[in-house]
């Protein structure tokens, strides 16, 4: 486990401000998300503290906002948990259009992509789960 | 599953340098972009990552960058936590500048200013290994301290239901930030270091937290000052996507966020 994990690990479980105790299959999610992420954080790349996470069921999509810098690479990581067969993520910009990632990651139940942001500003990051039952997921950004 | 490490190191390698300008997906709606989520903690990045991007495109002489240490005995509660936010980006700096005996005064002050708000007995270990990763000269190390005590701090606030207070550290870690990044863009100009400050999306999460304050809260003078100046830096870091802010719109974005910083740190603030 990189080093780098570890105050994240620590922290798993307790980074939710304000939120109802974590179900079980949150917390695995979470798990799932870490370690993937721990497969590129040797390469430089710095986890963000925080997460998004929630339920998610097949044929729905969650979104979320992210601010980004210009200049940084970004790799976004989802892992749900075993009940989800596949789940995918894609990157929008903010006027809404589709960002196309080259070699985006996609095994079972998790999925990451890579991009180097061409403007500071916001973005969107679609959560989708395509096969399987109703679980949760956790994503997680790092950058270097 | 774990994914091989190999299979990231190909696609970091492919991804570095590269520009990703076609589109595949269906094009959001105007709808689905309002009603995307957005979180404190996730959505909004923290001055390191700000600080890191700056790295990038110059050399920035941190340490000049340092301001004298503030009060620590604000009366009321909001100004408490937008101070917090201005400490921890102070932190970031001191790690940017590596100054050991800075780091070690921010992590008191920080310890000092959380006190009141509940927060500092978990803050007080953290302290410590700010002021022993100091003395090692660990760096990386303590960046991730600094990141770890920010959300500690938030956490601790929502578990005490102090929650309104969050959007406040947040607001002050990012102004600190912005007028670090804009002082030294607008003194050695280039458009990759203005295009770091374009940041409407940030801005505008930070105003509608303001705006739903509870009324008491919102009233406090400095919170008040907040809400009038980001509504003022809106406008300055909100330039067109396909815009870059000239030198002028950097130094009025640094005017506006240096006068915040320093007005948020007065005792007496009417």
């Amino acid at each position: 486990m990189n080093r780098r994990l570890i105050p994240a690990l620590l922290l798993l479980g307790s980074l939710s401000f304000g939120q109802p105790e974590k179900s079980d299959d949150e917390v695995a999610a979470r798990k799932n998300a870490l370690e993937l992420a721990g497969a590129f954080a040797n390469d430089g790349f710095k986890l963000r503290d925080g997460h998004w996470s929630g339920s998610i069921k097949t044929g729905e999509g969650k979104l979320v906002q992210v601010n980004l810098y210009a200049g940084n690479e970004y790799y976004f990581a989802v892992a749900s948990t075993e009940k989800a067969k596949k789940v995918a993520l894609s990157v929008f910009d903010e006027t809404g259009a589709a960002i196309t990632i080259e070699e985006p990651y996609q095994e079972g139940f998790t999925a990451a992509v890579g991009f180097s942001p061409v403007a500071s500003g916001p973005y969107y990051i679609k959560v989708e789960e395509l096969e399987g039952e109703a679980t949760a997921f956790c994503l997680i950004c790092s950058y270097k | 599953m774990l994914p091989r490490t190999r299979d990231f190191a190909a696609s970091l390698a492919l991804l570095c340098g590269t520009v990703f300008a076609a589109a595949q997906s269906a094009p959001l709606t105007a709808e689905q972009i309002k009603a995307a989520a957005r979180t404190d903690d996730f959505s909004i990045p923290t001055p390191g990552e700000f600080m890191a991007a700056l790295s990038k495109v110059g050399k920035p002489d941190w340490s000049s960058k340092t301001r004298p240490p503030i009060p620590t005995d604000f009366p009321d509660r909001g100004q408490r936590a937008l101070n917090l936010g201005t400490l921890v980006a102070d932190g970031y700096l001191a790690v940017e500048a590596e100054s050991k005996q800075d780091v070690k005064n921010i992590g008191k002050d920080i310890i000092a200013l959380a006190k009141p708000l509940g927060v500092s007995e978990e803050l007080i270990s953290r302290g410590k290994s700010l002021t022993d990763f100091a003395d090692e000269g660990q760096w990386d190390v303590l960046r991730e301290e600094l990141e770890a005590t920010q959300n500690e701090i938030k956490i601790k606030l929502a578990t005490t239901g102090d929650t309104d207070l969050i959007a406040l550290v947040t607001v002050g870690a990012w102004v600190r930030g912005t007028e670090l990044i804009a002082s030294h863009v607008a003194k050695t100009y280039t458009k990759e270091g203005a295009q770091l400050l374009r940041q409407p999306g940030i801005v505008d999460f930070l105003a509608g937290k303001l705006d739903a304050l509870p009324d008491k809260l919102r009233d406090e003078p400095a919170v008040k000052r907040a809400r009038v100046k980001l509504a003022e830096l809106k406008g300055a870091v909100s330039s067109p996507r396909e815009n870059v802010a000239d030198q002028e719109t950097v130094k009025k974005i640094h005017a506006l966020s240096a006068e915040l910083v320093k007005d948020l740190s007065k005792k007496n603030l009417k």
